[in-house]
């Protein structure tokens, strides 16, 4: 239930029930003094017959009227009004009473003077109609007031609630990796802490996500600019030492290799999901295919490999720089560990929906019981006396994992049934408006 | 060729002015913005490699500036920042060619190569590969040292390969480039120029990467 609806209802409800209440209060104290008044009149009707002291025995009255009398002396009727019954309209008691006669019902007073006792009658109607009167008329304004009242009820808490509704519509349209402030107009008292520690965490969360990726970048240019150092002095020395030096040789690997694990290190930073605030847009899986393909293409040739893309054209939601990086590490696996003069082919193929990517190689694939480890970072099958004696950091998979996760895309492995060796298929999710709207 | 080398990193530049020099180029370095501007306000140098980390002025502002003066010497960017977006606006502030640091020494003389050839400026205006050579002065192909007959696309094709032995050209890029030189392309021109190159040249000669594109290899 919302919260206008919440309050409006318990109000009007609140209101309402305490405008009856004291309605009916203010009835009941009304007819009491009401009571008193007309009470109050018996009275003086009674002291006024008295004083007349009238002998007649049927005073003629309208049978409509509303009063009546008897004056007893000696127990003996003297006097009464013509719409008075012949015997005692109330016991020969003082005081008020109740009592019925002539088919109505009357209030009546009993006085005694001596031998003299005077009864004095009022047909209570008056009184429940004087009643009827007083309630509706304190009734009545209530009742047209309260449909009033609540429309400005409701008026006055839509308006109320106005920065809670801004907020909310604000936070829900915001896009998961949306880090930008919300500002409230007018926002009250109770909204207003809430929209700055909001947008506190909002701004702290911003510059973490900026610090981190500054981090990558500024890591990328400390460590890739020393590494070019390395890689052109010693080219340089190969130029002066000539081409076969072996110590050379070993400098070359492991300036290589190097270079290899702070790229795969930083691609797996920078593809972490947690930190991840890319936007997804189209992207070509054939294009980034061929274009990954033809860089890779030089270390094919070195190692007689050849490699054949079925140039199935299909689109996914995605990022190029991160699909690439997807492409770069499936490729250039299946290139490491595919013997010499080995083959190797990618496909792209669209199934009920899904946009499938296939890498397979002619290698010898991986076993199934270490399946499950290959996407672990820094794990490589047979630790470090990894027996196709290739470069490698055991980063490549768990990388190809973050990226698959951010693209919502499972892997599977298997074996290939073409070429024999590994088969790494990458299942991107069916393109819904509601994973687009997700990957923003 | 002269060449106005722009880096902060001293190191970096004092390899790269070696290796260049082995490889007989001219090298001038500065390793502030300004100085590099105020180097190209004279018309000494025929190319510029500049890389995008620089202490004074960022790289792209250098590069941008340079441009502005309607000045189109050949500029090679070299860079520690990797993303496709840091690589899409350097060319679009004009840059000819994006490297990537760490690179190979061999891949930045391969463009630089390329360069001079475009220029003009180069010692030598053939390229071999193989038994294979094209005179890009002469705008001819020999097999064997014999001149072989290639209609002018026929030519630009097989220049394009050569050019780039070793990778792989797809048929899109193969394509461009015959835009680029002001050709009207049909949808299967570049087979039928592959096709018809094959027949002149020795077998093999020229790859197909099924579903990727050609190459030649060395």
């Amino acid at each position: 239930m919302s919260i206008r609806r919440y309050l409006i209802l318990i109000l009007i409800s609140i209101i309402t029930l305490v405008s009856f209440i004291a309605a009916i209060q203010g009835y009941k104290a009304s007819m009491l003094k009401a009571a008193d008044l007309f009470d109050a009149q018996l009275h003086a009707v009674s002291d006024t017959v008295i004083a007349l002291n009238p002998s007649k025995k049927n005073i003629k009255v309208n049978n409509q009227d509303n009063l009546a009398f008897q004056l007893w002396y000696n127990n003996v009727l003297v006097s009464k009004t013509s719409n008075a019954p012949s015997v005692a309209i109330s016991a020969f008691k003082q005081g008020y009473s109740d009592d019925n006669f002539d088919g109505k019902r009357w209030r009546v007073f009993t006085k005694q003077n001596g031998q003299l006792w005077i009864m004095v009658a009022q047909s209570i109607k008056p009184r429940f109609d004087l009643a009827e009167k007083v309630i509706l008329s304190a009734v009545t304004p209530m009742i047209i007031i309260i449909p009033l009242l609540s429309v400005i009820i409701f008026l006055v808490i839509t308006h109320g609630l106005k920065p809670l509704n801004q907020l909310t519509a604000q936070l829900k349209h915001k896009k998961i990796n949306d880090l930008t402030v919300i500002s409230i107009e007018n926002a009250s008292k109770e909204i207003q802490p809430v929209v700055d520690t909001l947008n506190r965490v909002f701004t702290q969360l911003d510059s973490a996500y900026e610090r981190e990726k500054r981090f990558a970048s500024d890591a990328a240019h400390e460590l890739r600019t020393p590494l070019s150092v390395l890689k052109i002095n010693a080219h340089n020395l190969q130029f002066e030492l000539g081409d076969d030096n072996q110590l050379l040789n070993h400098l070359f690997a492991s300036v290589e290799r190097m270079a290899h694990v702070v790229d795969q290190i930083l691609k797996l930073n920078r593809s972490n999901p947690e930190q991840f605030s890319q936007q997804m847009q189209k992207v070509s899986l054939k294009k980034l295919v061929q274009q990954v393909i033809g860089q890779l293409y030089p270390e094919m040739i070195n190692r007689h490999q050849t490699i054949e893309f079925n140039d199935g054209d299909i689109f996914i939601k995605g990022n190029d720089f991160f699909i690439t990086t997807m492409l770069q590490n499936l490729i250039t696996n299946a290139s490491k560990y595919t013997p010499e003069g080995g083959h190797i082919l990618v496909s792209t193929q669209q199934n009920q929906g899904q946009s499938i990517l296939m890498v397979e190689d002619s290698g010898p694939g991986i076993n199934e019981n270490e399946r499950g480890k290959v996407f672990d970072r820094f794990y490589r099958i047979g630790g470090d006396c990894h027996n196709s004696n290739v470069i490698g950091c055991g980063l490549g998979l768990a990388i190809v994992k973050h990226i698959a996760q951010l693209h919502r895309a499972s892997i599977q492995l298997d074996k290939s049934q073409k070429l024999n060796g590994l088969k790494i298929s990458v299942v991107f999710p069916q393109l819904t408006s509601k994973n687009e709207e997700l990957l923003g | 060729m002269r060449i106005l080398l722009v880096e902060d990193d001293l190191p970096l530049a004092h390899g790269l002015q070696i290796s260049l020099r082995h490889q007989d180029f001219v090298v001038d370095h500065v390793s502030r913005g300004k100085d590099a501007l105020n180097a190209l306000t004279f018309p000494d140098h025929d190319m510029v490699i500049l890389d995008l980390g620089l202490p004074d002025i960022s790289g792209l502002q250098v590069l941008a500036k340079i441009r502005s003066k309607k000045s189109d010497i050949p500029i090679i960017i070299l860079t520690a920042r990797d993303t496709i977006e840091d690589k899409v606006q350097g060319l679009d502030f004009g840059a000819d060619d994006y490297l990537v640091k760490p690179f190979d020494i061999s891949e930045l003389t391969a463009r630089l190569r390329v360069i001079e050839r475009r220029l003009g400026t180069a010692n030598s205006a053939i390229i071999t590969v193989k038994n294979v050579k094209i005179d890009t002065l002469a705008h001819k192909a020999l097999v064997d040292d014999k001149a072989i007959n290639l209609s002018k696309k026929e030519y630009m094709v097989l220049k394009t390969l050569i050019e780039n032995a070793g990778r792989i050209q797809s048929r899109d890029q193969i394509e461009s480039r015959l835009y680029e030189w002001g050709e009207e392309v049909a949808s299967n021109a570049v087979e039928v120029h592959i096709s018809n190159i094959r027949k002149k040249l020795p077998e093999q000669f020229i790859q197909t990467i099924r579903g990727v594109g050609y190459t030649v290899n060395h």
